[in-house]
């Protein structure tokens, strides 16, 4: 399994967990299966062309995904994924 | 310094965000990150208080990023590409307020609060946020805080 650390906006997709487990090869699988656990959250991290929004951060095991090869990054049992909103804020 | 205010006049009346970033507390580089708040999804994606969406919601997609920022992911993920390339780390994470005193919002505290233990998951120190006020705009304040566990206190920097 895998650990998917779920940011505050999302939660209402998750009914409020922070954490949720899936199983999943890839990044791509990942936001398949939560999307079928928790509809709409795909959405929130893809645009329609599939492609991680530009201010959606995804890392595993501490590493920006777009350090690895992205969307396609691979998945093993026992990695920890977050998913982090960008730095915002404002006056 | 000069980069910061330069960069905030540039996009004024919207804000400007970045990163400064250095080695033992040393400031070397600046890099500006766009403010992608105005991007379809953009808003719900942040952890905005409610409040905040309310007032957000009002406004047109330009209109928001004269009082909100969110950074691009993919130009810090090329920040972060670079900082690692030339052996430096982030240390100050910094954005303007168009309108508004230089010090911390709310909101501004609230992200902090929530990046704070997002920085160690990332293996990266607490940086210190800047803030650029362009109220007087013949004289930008800038003003440097640390914002630790919800509580904000100053941040002595020296301009060399």
């Amino acid at each position: 399994m895998i650990k998917v650390r779920i940011p505050t906006p999302l939660r209402p997709l998750t009914k409020g967990q922070g954490e949720v487990e899936v199983t999943a090869g890839t990044i791509v699988d990942m936001i398949e299966t939560l999307d079928t656990a928790h509809p709409g959250i795909k959405a929130r991290l893809c645009d329609e062309s599939g492609e991680l929004r530009r201010f959606v951060n995804i890392y595993v095991n501490e590493e920006d995904i777009r350090f690895l090869k992205g969307k396609d990054t691979s998945l093993k049992a026992g990695d920890e994924v977050s998913i982090v909103p960008a730095i915002a804020g404002g006056r | 310094m000069n980069d910061l205010v330069a960069h905030a006049r540039q996009l004024d009346p919207y804000e400007c965000c970045g990163f400064l970033a250095g080695t033992d507390k040393t400031v070397t580089r600046l890099y500006r990150i766009k403010n992608v708040v105005s991007l379809d999804g953009a808003s719900e994606a942040a952890s905005f208080d409610e409040a905040k969406m309310n007032h957000l919601s009002q406004l047109s997609p330009e209109e928001r990023a004269e009082i909100a920022f969110i950074m691009d992911a993919q130009e810090m993920f090329q920040a972060v590409k670079d900082m690692r390339k030339h052996g430096l780390t982030l240390q100050v994470v910094y954005h303007s307020h168009p309108h508004d005193p230089a010090r911390p919002s709310v909101t501004d505290i609230k992200i902090a609060n929530e990046w704070e233990e997002n920085w160690s998951r990332l293996n990266l120190s607490l940086p210190i946020y800047m803030l650029i006020s362009l109220m007087d705009k013949a004289r930008p304040d800038v003003r440097a805080y640390w914002i630790k566990n919800a509580s904000v206190s100053s941040a002595d920097v020296v301009t060399l």
